[in-house]
């Protein structure tokens, strides 16, 4: 039995490094905005990895447990609460940024980033 | 009545939902838009000092370790809080006064993202629980984003979703933080944090302590558009429409100074918390204003020099003496209300003239006096010329930085205010008393009312902080000592 | 053993979409991968996050993103 935590710290991690290189790397915005759920999924993931305890039970207290028992058992829930705002956090800012995405592909007709958003200067410049 | 103190949130997150709920109706919509408005400065005028546990969950006493921990989301109200709230309501009234009288049809959906950026900073310095910060730091991202976009200036879209992709990367990073200082207490209120760093419960030289800072420190830089994040800041600023770029600033620093005031109260025993805060801040200070002499487009000079500005409050906080914070608590205080008296007044400007460029502009003090007048006053407040507030505080912040022994930051100081009086007199020459250029068009073209009168507000808040600068240095000193 | 084969397969999944040429392959690819961190914090013990996880990162997600790509452009180009 490998060490659980350890074995999701180590994917959160790898989340969070794919996740960064597309989001700097990756020319093509859909990818650049992908790769950033994937920096929130690896997040998520380190936090969730904090709140577990090995051979523990799940954070709910049902009639006829024990409470001291509970307690001592329980994995600590408080991550998880945090977990569940920042998910949805998340995905209403992936949306935003999808939208954004679609009206300025209208204008360009190209997703790539170095042409979508270049320095606004320049392009003020090109445009007289 | 400490039952005022959620209300401070919740009015304004109310008022958002329901006038994006009911926007059809156009005149009901305006009335209670300007009545929520009114009440946002009043309400913590009227509230007591105090705490609010939210659920009434009352602090209790772990009796293993003989120390307090609060299991609700606390809310601590006290006289910073009350003067930040206030300067925000009372900007977050003018703007909306300046966009009901400019429009005939309002747009309820921006009229939802100004109200849900005044209570997400509201939430932001009011509360004392870190994830609850990071939670209104990102709807406030998103608040910010929406008002870039929905200006009617070229390229807002791609600004704003510049900020959004690199927004998107830095919150991560300052959760990440947040996660990590999780792992170490078990806890997520600063009070609680704190004291168990103080207590040594945590190892304060411990790599995943520094990695905490440094990461939340990342999501510090991304949220007050410190260098490297200066130049997406300013163009924000330049792409939103004049009044939302007058909110936008004051997010920014209340934000700025909540984030820092939390990070303050858990890493200030480590010494290279406040060099780093020192060494950044003057990077913004100097990268501000020599960038601010490039620019041709008056617009962008202010955001680079508002961005210069926090650059003074940074520096008054990273000193780390009573003295010194009192200066740059003061200093955020007066930059609120100095850089949103500029982005009004140009705004003006731009709305007489449709020109943003200072090379085709000339001659406009004849045309708008009064305009002009007002914005000289507040440039040289910002500059920090006596008996302005902007003298006050960068008075008080070189004096503090001499009395810490750093003679060489209070010259900067100087150099840098300086310079900004000669990029804002370079400026306000280029467009108000050089000759008018011959293609230019005036005729016709009037500032709003509103404008007028929202500039006057906000000069009348100048020159009585100038005059009596005690009234507020009193009441931060003592708040400053209690966090120290 | 369950949690390795789905950190594998998650890891896998992640570096499959950026890869991909077809964008829309890429939004399933993200879909199994946050469907599989789902089952990870049911690993966890945490049933709670993982119902909002399957139901957001791994159907919610995929759809906004086969939907922006479906009014832009198909292929990586």
């Amino acid at each position: 039995m490998a060490n659980v935590q350890l074995v999701i710290l180590l994917t959160s991690v790898a989340l969070v490094v794919i996740g960064l290189y597309s989001a700097i790397f990756i020319d093509n915005i859909i990818k650049k905005i992908i790769g950033i759920s994937f920096i929130e999924e690896g997040v998520n993931l380190f936090i969730v990895a904090i709140g577990y305890k090995a051979g523990g039970v799940v954070p709910i207290l049902m009639p006829g447990m024990d409470t001291s028992w509970f307690a001592s058992n329980a994995a600590y829930p408080l991550p998880f609460g945090l977990v569940l705002t920042s998910i949805v956090i998340g995905a209403s800012t992936l949306a935003v940024m999808l939208a954004l995405v679609m009206v300025l592909y209208r204008r360009y007709g190209t997703l790539s980033t170095k042409v979508m958003l270049a320095d606004t200067s320049k392009k003020e410049e090109y445009d007289e | 009545m400490n039952e005022l103190i959620p209300l401070m949130v919740i009015v304004p997150l109310m008022a958002a939902l329901l006038i994006s709920a009911f926007s059809k109706f156009n005149t009901v919509t305006k009335i209670f838009a300007f009545v929520v408005a009114i009440c946002l400065p009043i309400i913590p005028l009227l509230s007591n000092y105090g705490l609010h546990y939210f659920g009434g969950y009352e602090p209790m006493i772990n009796d293993a370790v003989k120390m307090m921990y609060h299991p609700a989301i606390t809310y601590s109200f006290t006289f910073l809080q009350q003067i930040f709230i206030g300067a925000v309501g009372l900007l977050t009234f003018l703007v909306i006064f300046i966009y009901l009288t400019k429009y005939r049809k309002v747009s309820g959906p921006y009229l939802f993202l100004l109200f849900l950026g005044t209570a997400a900073v509201t939430a932001m310095i009011l509360t004392d629980d870190i994830f609850h910060m990071f939670v209104f730091f990102e709807i406030l991202a998103l608040a910010q984003v929406g008002i870039v976009a929905a200006s009617s200036i070229d390229y807002s879209y791609e600004m704003a979703l510049k900020y959004m992709v690199l927004g998107s990367i830095g919150s991560p990073m300052m959760l990440l933080g947040i996660g990590f200082l999780l792992a170490l207490t078990g806890s997520v209120n600063v009070t609680d944090i704190a004291a168990a760093v103080h207590n040594g419960l945590v190892d304060a030289t411990s790599p995943v302590f520094l990695l905490s800072l440094a990461l939340i420190f990342f999501g510090w830089l991304y949220a007050s558009g410190l260098p490297p994040f200066h130049t997406i800041k300013s163009g924000i600023y330049s792409k939103a429409e004049p009044h939302g770029a007058a909110l936008l600033q004051s997010f920014t620093v209340i934000s700025m100074i909540s984030i820092v005031l939390i990070m303050f109260r858990i890493y200030a025993s480590l010494p290279i918390f406040e060099v780093l805060i020192v060494f950044f801040s003057i990077l913004a200070m100097i990268l501000g204003v020599s960038l601010a002499l490039t620019q041709t487009d008056f617009r962008r000079m202010i955001g680079f020099l508002a961005v210069g500005e926090l650059g003074f409050i940074g520096l008054g906080i990273g000193l780390g003496t009573n003295f010194s914070i009192t200066a740059g608590l003061f200093q955020a205080l007066n930059e609120i209300v100095i850089t949103a008296l500029l982005f009004i007044g140009f705004g003006a400007i731009v709305n007489a003239t449709n020109e943003v460029d200072t090379r085709k502009l000339g001659g406009l003090l004849a045309y708008h006096p009064k305009v002009a007048i007002m914005l000289l006053i507040g440039g040289l407040a910002m500059a920090g010329v006596p008996p302005l507030s902007g003298f006050q505080s960068k008075l008080m912040l070189v004096q503090a930085s001499l009395s810490c022994g750093f003679p060489e930051i209070s010259i900067l100081a100087i150099m840098v205010s300086i310079a900004t009086f000669v990029v804002f007199v370079k400026t306000y020459y280029t467009m108000f008393l050089k000759p008018k250029p011959n293609d230019l068009e005036l005729e016709g073209k009037d500032v709003p009312r509103a404008m007028i009168f929202a500039m006057g507000v906000l000069l009348i808040i100048v020159i009585l902080l100038g005059i009596f600068p005690d009234v507020v240095t009193n009441g931060i000193s003592n708040f400053v000592g209690g966090i120290l | 053993m369950l949690e390795i084969i789905l950190c594998i397969v998650i890891i896998l999944s992640a570096i499959l979409a950026l890869i991909q040429k077809d964008l829309l392959k890429a939004a399933i690819l993200t879909g199994i991968a946050g469907a599989s961190v789902a089952v990870l914090f049911q690993v966890l013990l945490a049933p709670d996050v993982a119902l909002t996880q399957a139901i957001v990162e791994g159907a919610i997600i995929p759809i906004f993103i086969a939907l922006a790509v479906k009014k832009t452009q198909r292929s990586d180009g």
